[in-house]
């Protein structure tokens, strides 16, 4: 049996899942300032029905990194950095907080050293920062997925003095610094809160005799293992868009190109599937106006939801959301909102439909229309809104860089064959989205349950990038900080097989205790001849794998869920 | 530093699977690191600056410029047409203001591509920014625009192409052609007649440094544009005067192409050469990009820089003085060429294509004439038996010279004993490849 748990904004749902799908679960109010204390709650209510407790695994997804970003309960953080010729130094300290030095050293594009450390900057900088009481570091320097030797000097000088330090290219193995840089940050700044809550839930399983290993769900829509996530805690946050993702899977077996819309009270996410696997964001996740390397799922947002409030501006135009005062005039909320507009057009009749009426009436007099004639224009305003941007997304999909000619003229597109709706007002919009979309719609059962559902089933997900140059002689994978000496002879085809062989050898340690490791996916391979007069002198090999978010097959899923 | 952000848009396109041969200078990591060292900047995620993904030029827009024989599948390949596709993106961005600039990154280059084409010339086959130029006249209108070259080479090809154009000024600066490949742009190649001073070349000594370029910049190209006043400022960017470049001997560093960039300050910049490919273009490109989109670039420094040594001596000093002062007066009172008004002007050209090994002799004539730019008629053979002709009316073109096209395609029908004619009429759209068969007159047999 396996345990989800997804805390969530509101409610806290938990389900136990075995080979003839759900069969047991709980939700309860969330409480955000005792996030341990919902997790008790939820436990509790779960085991009361007095299942046995052999679960053999629980996946847990929680708020509490996101919240503490987006609430800024961040501790504050001491930066180290080096960046050398390129941007301004200033475009890179994007409100780091106080602590932030940047000092002398530079490493250039191929992992070369062009200017050293100066031990005695470092030194006063490190100092400076425990002088102020500051206990927790992030350490990033330019070009450190190439050669990491600065991040690493830098870590240990500063690792007498610290709690905790992050280290730039263990959170983030691809080129960017910027965004490194900010990962690396939040991965310091939300440590401590992190720690202090798995302590909690380690003792919370501990009272409810729960032995069964922990994995935290990520934003890619994948899992991390629990004792890992507290040196990654970072990789924690948007674990709540990834589940309700993976949710969608679980409870309507998707294997094409699809359009996935959650719509809620207040807001529509859209995310797009390319032959059933959800699409990542390419370069990471952006937060808090701060961009991240973090790999997550790729969803856009519109402020149109059921409680979205219909209003009528001084020209007379008629629109819908982005913003909402409460429940809709059916349920004696205070203003017309899409569900009443859907009431009025008799696509359903939820709550106390004459409220709708009434209302919808009284606003469409100011301009002179008819109920109905308000209501379908709403409507349509509203899908019409859903649909452009859905078709933008795909469009910004598609629309991809790529970088040989053979991707450019035979490159493929993704062409969505179905349109999947979850969320309350799913079943009374499904009709309508189907004659705009043109496209197949499939509302799945018991979305209410989709996050727990879809966290209980998620798979550990990993990526890691191979960086090999046989002039220095060195192979490199930052995001497991593993290094070896190369000969002149390596290749592009060792290189795949050392990237693959490490990687798996690192999940059957740390992931996958008795299982076998899913299939790990090459995303790119490329080799380039680096000429030095004339001559091939040596090769520049880069090579990235990714093990891509899925879910427990052995456990029932689709419609009997 | 005041900042003047503008919105960028960037195509970039660094062919990875594309090369001349495996140890040639343009081949395929040439961008590979420009490209390592723009993505570890983040400089994609500065809320000014967004990458765009090129589109594919047809052939159509290939023959709106070039005469290609035998054909213009047959000269490029798909690269050619991403290449010139990025252009053409770079373009769109721009006149459709979705962007205030666009940089198309891309490879293979172009500025060698000549009117005609039989194949490969100093790495070009076809003229990136000529494409993007009659794509933005053929959708946007007649426009007035100017390209400035700053490839250490000569942008002979561009020359060639707008040889006769009043409404495209040419102003190509770069290393001396008596040093360095194709061997031309010299201070009297001004134009042709209908477009006399709309081709201006500044050739450079070896080891000018960024004192002297910028130097030409303040006092010859800025003079001349203030005068033409451009809509479009096109850079044919070319970073091959850096002072590491393998094939140039020039002495130009990073922050000296910044600040020519920040002068100019181009609507589009199409990258032409640029082969030192780790030490340097990383650097150079950033650092462009920064100044087109108005960000402080005084950090882009190559680890090497080192301003002592590249300081140019006196005599380049004194010479580009000279040179700058004599090339402003013949842009402003260029030495009249010995026409007559209703007579065809002949120029006789000798071309090699160095990559291809092909030689080509053309004969081109355009009607002097005083109402519009003139039509133009060409006949081009090559050593390996190939001949050809190209007729073109301008966009401009008057009556009499558009009747004078279609009189001269009626005649080439009749009588031309080649493979094939192009037609290219700009002024009605009208665009024809007339090949042997029909060229064959009744009864008539011959190779």
């Amino acid at each position: 049996m396996l345990l989800g748990i997804d805390v969530g904004g509101t409610h806290t749902d938990a389900v136990i899942i075995d080979k003839n799908g759900v069969i047991a679960s709980a939700k309860v109010e969330t409480c955000q300032e005792n996030l341990i204390a919902s997790i008790d709650a939820v436990l509790q209510e779960i085991f009361a029905t007095g299942l046995d407790r052999s679960i053999r695994r629980v996946n847990l997804s929680t708020t509490l990194t996101t919240n503490a970003i987006i609430e800024e309960k961040l501790e504050e953080v001491g930066i180290l950095t080096t960046s050398g010729p390129g941007l301004i130094p200033a475009t890179f300290n994007f409100d780091l907080g106080k602590h932030f030095h940047l000092l002398r050293g530079a490493i250039d594009h191929r992992g070369s050293k062009q200017q050293e450390l100066d031990e005695t900057e470092v030194r006063e900088a490190i100092k400076e920062i425990k002088g102020k009481g500051v206990k927790v570091f992030a350490v990033a320097s330019k070009f450190s997925s190439r050669n990491p030797e600065f991040e690493e000097t830098l870590a240990a000088q500063a690792a007498p003095v610290a709690d905790f330090v992050t280290i730039g290219h263990q959170v983030s193995g691809q080129l960017n610094f910027p965004r490194r840089l900010a990962t690396a940050y939040y991965n310091a700044a939300v440590w401590r809160r992190y720690i202090n809550f798995t302590d909690a839930v380690a003792t919370s399983f501990t009272k409810f005799n729960l032995k069964a290993p922990l994995n935290i769900l990520k934003a890619d829509g994948g899992t991390i293992d629990f004792a890992n996530s507290r040196s990654k805690p970072v990789e924690t946050i948007l674990s709540g868009p990834a589940a309700s993702v993976m949710g969608i899977i679980a409870l309507s077996a998707i294997s094409e190109d699809a359009i996935i819309l959650d719509i809620g009270g207040t807001t529509t996410d859209i995310a797009i599937f390319a032959q059933g696997t959800p699409l990542l964001d390419k370069d990471g996740a952006g937060f808090a106006n701060r961009k991240t390397s973090i790999r997550a799922i790729k969803t856009a947002s519109i402020g149109i939801g059921g409680d979205s409030l219909i209003t009528i501006d001084e020209k007379g135009e008629i629109s819908v959301g982005p913003q909402r005062q409460g429940a809709p005039l059916a349920f004696s909320g205070p203003a017309l909102t899409l569900i009443d507009a859907c009431n009025v057009k008799g696509l359903c009749s939820l709550g106390d439909s004459k409220k709708s009426f009434s209302g919808c009436g009284q606003l469409a007099e100011k301009i002179s229309l008819g109920a109905l004639q308000l209501a379908d224009t709403a409507l349509t305003t509203a899908l019409k809104t859903i649909h452009e941007k859905s078709l933008q997304l795909l469009d910004e999909i598609n629309q991809k860089p790529v970088y040989t000619v053979a991707e450019i003229i035979h490159g493929q597109k993704i062409v969505p064959q179905k349109l999947f709706i979850m969320g309350a007002p799913a079943d009374v919009l499904a009709p309508e989205l189907e004659k705009i979309f043109s496209l197949e719609t499939i509302v799945p059962k018991n979305f209410a349950i989709a996050n727990a559902v879809g966290a209980a089933l998620t798979r550990p997900t990993m990526a890691a990038e191979l960086f090999a140059d046989t002039g220095k002689k060195r192979m490199f994978i930052p995001a497991l900080d593993y290094k070896k000496e190369i000969d002149r002879s390596y290749s592009l085809a060792q290189a795949k097989e050392d990237l693959i062989r490490i990687l798996t050898e690192y999940l059957k340690e740390n992931h996958y205790i008795d299982k076998a490791v899913p299939e790990i996916e090459v995303v790119t391979a490329e080799e380039f001849n680096m000429v030095d007069d004339y001559s091939i002198s040596s090769k520049s090999i880069r090579v990235s794998c990714q093990i891509k978010p899925s879910l427990e097959t052995d456990y029932l899923q689709g419609e009997k869920v | 530093m005041i900042q003047n952000l503008k919105n960028l848009g960037v195509i970039f396109f660094p062919a990875y699977d594309w090369a001349i041969s495996p140890t040639h200078p343009e081949r395929e990591e040439r961008l590979l690191y420009t490209q390592d060292q723009l993505l570890e900047e983040g400089l994609f995620d500065l809320p000014n600056i967004t990458e765009y993904k090129p589109e594919v030029a047809t052939y159509n827009d290939i023959d709106l410029v070039h005469y290609c024989f035998p054909s213009a599948k047959e000269v490029s390949t798909e690269s050619h047409l991403v290449a010139a596709g990025g252009a053409i993106k770079a373009a769109r961005l721009v006149m459709e203001k979705q962007v205030d600039k666009a940089f198309a990154m891309v490879r293979p280059p172009g500025h060698h591509a000549m009117k005609v084409v039989h194949g490969n010339r100093g790495f070009c086959n076809i003229n990136n920014e000529a494409v993007m130029i009659e794509f933005i006249r053929e959708h946007y209108g007649r426009k007035r625009i100017a390209v400035v070259d700053t490839d250490c080479h000569h942008g002979d090809g561009t020359q060639d192409i707008y040889w006769h154009d009043p409404d495209v000024l040419f102003i190509s600066m770069h290393q001396d052609g008596r040093t360095l490949f194709p061997g031309t742009g010299f201070s009297d190649e001004l134009g042709g007649p209908s477009a006399r001073g709309r081709t201006i070349n500044i050739p450079l000594p070896p080891n000018t440094s960024d004192e002297g370029i910028l130097y030409v910049y303040d006092h010859l190209i800025q003079p001349i544009l203030d005068d033409f006043k451009p809509e479009i400022i096109i850079n044919s960017a070319g970073q091959d005067s850096h002072y590491s470049d393998p094939i140039t001997n020039m002495s130009v560093s990073t922050q000296g192409y910044a600040k020519l960039n920040q002068k100019l300050n181009p609507d589009i910049a199409v990258l032409e050469g640029g082969y030192s490919i780790q030490s340097v273009l990383p650097y150079v490109n950033l650092a462009v990009l920064l100044a087109m989109a108005g960000l402080d670039y005084s950090h882009v420094v190559e680890p090497d820089y080192d301003r002592e040594r590249l300081c140019q001596n006196q005599q380049i000093t004194d010479y580009l003085e000279k040179t700058c002062a004599t090339t402003l007066k013949s842009y402003f009172k260029p030495a009249p060429l010995k026409v007559k008004l209703n007579q065809y002007d002949t120029r006789i050209k000798n071309i090699y294509y160095d990559t291809d090994g092909i030689s080509d002799q053309q004969v081109e004539q355009v009607m002097v004439c005083s109402n519009c730019s003139g039509v133009r008629h060409l006949t081009s053979k090559t050593d390996r038996g190939t001949s050809c002709m190209g007729i073109e009316i301008p966009l401009d073109a008057c009556p009499r010279c558009r009747d004078e096209g279609y009189r001269l395609l009626d005649e080439g029908r009749r009588n031309f004993k080649g493979s094939a004619i192009k037609f290219i009429n700009r002024l009605d759209k009208e665009y024809l490849t007339v090949n042997e068969f029909e060229l064959t007159p009744m009864g008539r047999y011959y190779f």
